[in-house]
């Protein structure tokens, strides 16, 4: 086996120092994209999600938020949680939250929401509403006559068309919100934030105390906390501490939440994902396997030579074990050079959906350490195929096509 | 050394089958340079084929050093095709993407030998055709005959019990052909190599030992030279 192995380096090792260049870089090339189709769609794919789940972070979930437990509407000491919470080793921050639902009045124009009462300078560390004003100011301490409206329902934002919207509604206009309750106030607009995100631009925002105010609440209640950690992957263990902390509510990171939310999104693009890659590898063997099978048939005098002369098969076999493994190893470095240049690209120029939404790809390690060792075990085997098939053959046969 | 008794090849079954053997008898000595001769579809080939290990025969006894070798399982005859035959095609087989000494030198590596006990056979193997200075040519870059030189060079590297060619002088101008078959008589009277070799040009006879003429699948004379002094044609 020691010689069949030292024969057949030889052999592939003359092949490839005095073969055709020409052919080699042809088959180097295809390869390339042939793995490029395999990890690029992945990565785009892997970028939306990324970017949903990130959109669910930054604005109603956070890392980690924890909701009333069932058949209670409000956490009843949300304080207290809050103190426990803050309290947790690997906290970055939190706030507690008052969702609820209105409907927003402006010159007869009548649009229903889910309005947030949120303590304003908290939200800076735990969300991203203060940094997606695009018009007027977010809300101060002060804010109590004040809102913020999602652009979609201010009529201004992407999308506000398929939307009911309030027409023209500017910062300075003033608009009545009357609440699930029945209670009516009047609000000046403050600012109009844009997220390019339908939950947020749908949304509207006021202080929390408004909120306590018209349902009559006593500063302890909240709908939700939401909860920061300092380093992100970290959520589970810091789910769990805040239980351990003595949290009784319901407690759920950011991954539980977008599992529920978008797991019918995630289910369908898991399966094109899956697709592409099965499509992909096939399409990927086929043409390594037709490439090898041109290349022995080019070659079967040789083979025929070889045997004639007392090389064993299976060195043959061996050496065009070596040669596809050196196409693929090229191919996949030449992959990867055009795959790196492509998310360089795509991450400057993100791809626009929707004309608002960017997705740029997202670079997977795990992903290219998968596809890098699947497409070397399957072109081996596909280069290996017709080699034994044609190294099987009679000698006659090979040399003299008899 | 070389045995064969009553061998027979026969191309397809029944009536049809072309008997491109039928009943072929000689034994050859060690250090014996026999030319086989015939007219053309007379067998000549197929019976070098077998002999070579190449071919299986349809029937006969076939004995190297008293082991019946037509009876020997495939990887065993792969092994005594490395180790005990050498074989020099028509057409050269070289493999092109190899340099003349690694055309020569991939069979001893085959055969467990080091690189460098390898490199050193295949210069010898060289030096004996009179090729070592151009031992890291391609055969792209060498003459017809040259070619043939390493081609057997490639086929006495292992030093074998027998040499066959088929011909080897087919595609050679007179002027190659003579350096070929110079090479030949060399390796026969200085090295005692056994060679058996094809032909059917009459002044090669002028070369060799031994000559077997087949017709029609058997041999119709099989006469020893005496003294073979060469003469130009
Ligand atoms: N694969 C084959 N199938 C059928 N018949 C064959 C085959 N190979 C050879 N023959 C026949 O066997 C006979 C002997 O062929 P062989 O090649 O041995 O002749 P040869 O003496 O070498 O002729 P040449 O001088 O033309 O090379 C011929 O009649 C030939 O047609
Ligand atoms: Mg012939």
């Amino acid at each position: 086996m020691i010689n069949d192995i030292r024969v057949g380096a030889l052999i592939a090792y003359c092949s490839i120092k005095r073969g055709n260049k020409k052919t080699l870089t042809f088959i180097v090339f295809v390869l390339s994209l042939i793995f490029l189709n395999l990890v690029f769609l992945p990565s785009m794919i892997g970028g939306l999600l990324g970017m949903f789940t990130g959109f669910i972070q930054d604005y109603p979930y956070g890392d980690i938020v924890i909701e009333p437990t069932d058949g209670n509407a409000y956490i009843n000491n949300a304080d207290n949680v809050l103190k426990k919470v803050r309290a947790v080793e690997g906290v970055r921050a939190a706030t507690k939250r008052l969702d609820v639902g209105a409907s927003i009045n402006h010159k007869q124009k009548v649009v229903g929401v889910m309005i947030t009462g949120m303590l304003p300078t908290e939200e800076y560390d735990v969300s991203r509403y203060p940094y997606i004003v695009s018009e007027g100011n977010f809300l101060s301490d002060l804010s109590r006559d004040e809102i913020i409206i999602g652009a979609i329902i201010a009529g201004t934002g992407h999308g506000s068309e398929i939307y009911d919207n309030l027409g023209e509604v500017r910062p300075g206009s003033f608009v009545d919100v009357t609440y699930s309750n029945g209670v009516k106030r009047n609000y000046k607009v403050k600012g109009i934030m844009e997220g390019t995100f339908e939950i947020v631009d749908l949304n509207a925002l006021v202080h929390y105390k408004e909120i306590e105010d018209v349902y009559g609440l006593e500063g302890k209640e909240a709908t939700s906390v939401v909860v920061r950690v300092t380093d992100q992957g970290t959520e589970t263990r810091v789910r769990d501490k805040i239980r351990e902390a003595g949290v009784n509510e319901q407690i759920f990171t950011w991954a539980d939440k977008s599992e529920s939310l978008i797991r019918q999104a995630m289910q369908s693009m898991g399966a094109i994902d899956i697709m592409s890659k099965i499509v992909s590898l096939i399409v990927g063997a086929a043409l390594v396997l037709i490439i090898t099978y041109i290349n022995v048939m080019n070659r079967k005098k040789e083979i025929g030579i070889l045997k004639a002369v007392g090389i064993t098969p299976r060195s043959i076999v061996v050496s065009y074990a070596f040669l596809s493994t050196f196409y693929v190893l090229l191919g996949i470095f030449a992959g990867l050079i055009l795959y790196f240049t492509l998310m360089l690209y795509f991450q400057a120029n993100p791809v626009v959906f929707y004309e608002t939404i960017e997705i740029s790809p997202v670079i997977d390690h795990v992903l290219l350490v998968q596809s890098i060792v699947t497409m070397l075990t399957l072109s081996v085997i596909a280069g290996i195929l017709p080699a034994w098939s044609v190294s099987r053959e009679s000698i006659l046969k090979a040399i003299w096509g008899q | 050394m070389i045995v064969v008794k009553d061998l027979k090849r026969y191309y397809g079954i029944g009536e049809t089958a072309v008997r491109a053997l039928n009943g072929v008898s000689f034994e050859i000595t060690k250090s014996e340079f026999v030319a086989i001769m015939g007219a053309s579809g007379s067998g000549k080939t197929t019976l070098l084929r077998i002999l070579a290990l190449l071919d299986d025969a349809t029937d006969g006894i076939y004995t190297i050093r008293g082991l019946e070798v037509s009876s020997l399982p495939e990887a065993e005859r792969s092994f005594y095709r490395l180790t005990q035959v050498g074989y020099v095609f028509q057409d050269y087989a070289l493999i092109n993407e190899m340099s003349a000494a690694e055309n020569v030198y991939v069979l001893s590596m085959m055969e467990g030998k080091s690189k460098k006990e390898s490199y050193i056979t295949a210069l010898e193997a060289l030096d004996k055709v009179g090729l070592k200075e151009k031992h890291d040519r391609v055969p792209g870059e060498l003459s017809g005959g040259e070619k043939q030189r390493v081609a057997i060079a490639r086929a006495i590297a292992k030093k074998p019990d027998i040499m066959f060619a088929d011909e080897p002088c087919a595609n050679l101008d007179t002027n190659n052909s003579k350096q070929v078959l110079d090479v030949f008589k060399e390796l026969n009277e200085k090295y005692g190599q056994t060679i058996i070799m094809v032909t059917h040009e009459p002044w090669h006879v002028e070369y060799v030992s031994r000559v077997i003429t087949l017709e029609d699948g058997i041999v119709i004379s099989d006469e020893n030279r005496q003294n073979n002094k060469i003469s130009p044609k």
